[in-house]
């Protein structure tokens, strides 16, 4: 992707990668939420899917 | 890139990061039930342990809470019998003592009685004693005249045995003449009366009677003209002697007079004598007879 070259007149607007960097922190983010909660169930029930 | 894609992504990536925030949050904070599940199963396990020991403790001290319920049940029938027995032996008691008060009341009333008694008899005694002073010394007087009257007794006593043999000789006499006597006035129907007491205090000397009348009577039986026999109805039974007169009458009228020849024990036969003239006067059965008319 390449950055757009400031021009006069036009509205300014951002880069594509920082929409891209925005996914990468929402799929981090699932991610994370993802693997806390396997941790919890897993030290909690010490199983992930199911309650033995 | 359009703006619409854009403003998904920013949108999306807004979402999943509430999203994500609200489910650490939640996870985070939520109980952790299987560890409660745990202790809660350990604590029933346990708590199920103890029910069964206590059950168990429940169960041998009611056993031997019966044991000694039962123990106690005969301990407490004993004592009973001992209770009932104690208080019967209370109320035999409380009769006996009863009576006792009662004796000892009236042993009381006699003991008091008693001391009066003795006072009176002490009284009487004293005055015995002087009287028995008195009664000796006319003793000794009467003693005295006592001899001097065995004496005079003595003497008197001599002068009865003399009077006693005079008596008996004239007591001989005197049946002798009776028996004469007796012999002339039986032919006649007559008895020698007993002699009446003379009074020797103040009356003269009189002559008792000589003679009474036998009084027999009875009545003719049969008779027998030809031999001039006779049978009367009373005989020695009733005093009959041989010789004796009795007088044959009917109504006023004399008949005869019947002279006994022979005596039975219930009748006799005697002699007819003096018999009258006519027919209507000759002796038959039923005229009386009687010794003195």
């Amino acid at each position: 992707m390449i950055p757009a070259a400031p021009s006069h007149g036009k509205k300014i607007t951002a880069p594509d990668n920082i929409y891209t960097a925005l996914l990468a922190v929402a799929f981090c983010a699932v991610l994370a939420t993802a693997v806390f909660v396997a941790y919890q169930c897993y030290t909690q029930y010490e199983t992930i899917f199911s309650i033995q | 890139m359009s703006t619409l894609t854009k403003v998904l992504i920013v949108l999306l990536t807004l979402a999943s990061i509430s999203l994500c925030a609200i489910v650490v949050t939640y996870v985070s904070s939520e109980v952790n039930y299987k560890e409660k599940h745990d202790s809660l199963l350990t604590r029933f396990q346990a708590a199920k342990q103890s029910e069964d020991n206590a059950n168990k403790q429940f169960n041998d001290l009611k056993g031997q809470t019966d044991q000694e319920k039962l123990a106690l049940n005969e301990k407490i029938a004993a004592l009973q019998q001992n209770v009932s027995a104690l208080e019967a032996k209370l109320k035999e008691t409380e009769i006996a003592r009863d009576d006792a008060r009662r004796k000892e009341d009236s042993w009381e009333a006699a003991a008091k009685d008693f001391a009066k008694t003795v006072e009176v008899n002490n009284q009487l005694r004293t005055n015995a004693e002087d009287q028995l002073k008195n009664v000796n010394a006319e003793f000794i007087k009467e003693r005295a005249q006592h001899e001097q009257t065995s004496t005079a007794l003595r003497e008197k006593m001599a002068i009865i045995t003399q009077l006693e043999d005079k008596w008996k000789g004239l007591l001989e006499e005197k049946t002798e003449l009776q028996k004469k006597l007796d012999g002339m006035l039986s032919q006649y129907g007559k008895l020698v009366a007993e002699p009446v007491a003379v009074t020797t205090v103040s009356e003269e000397a009189r002559v008792a009677a000589l003679a009474k009348d036998i009084d027999l009577k009875g009545s003719v039986t049969s008779v027998d003209l030809k031999n001039l026999l006779a049978e009367i109805s009373i005989g020695e039974a009733d005093g009959v002697k041989k010789g004796m007169r009795f007088h044959a009458t009917r109504g006023d009228k004399f008949i005869c007079d019947v002279v006994i020849l022979d005596i039975e024990p219930e009748k006799a036969v005697g002699w007819l004598e003096m018999i009258q003239d006519g027919v209507e006067l000759q002796p038959k059965v039923d005229d009386k007879v009687s010794t003195n008319l």
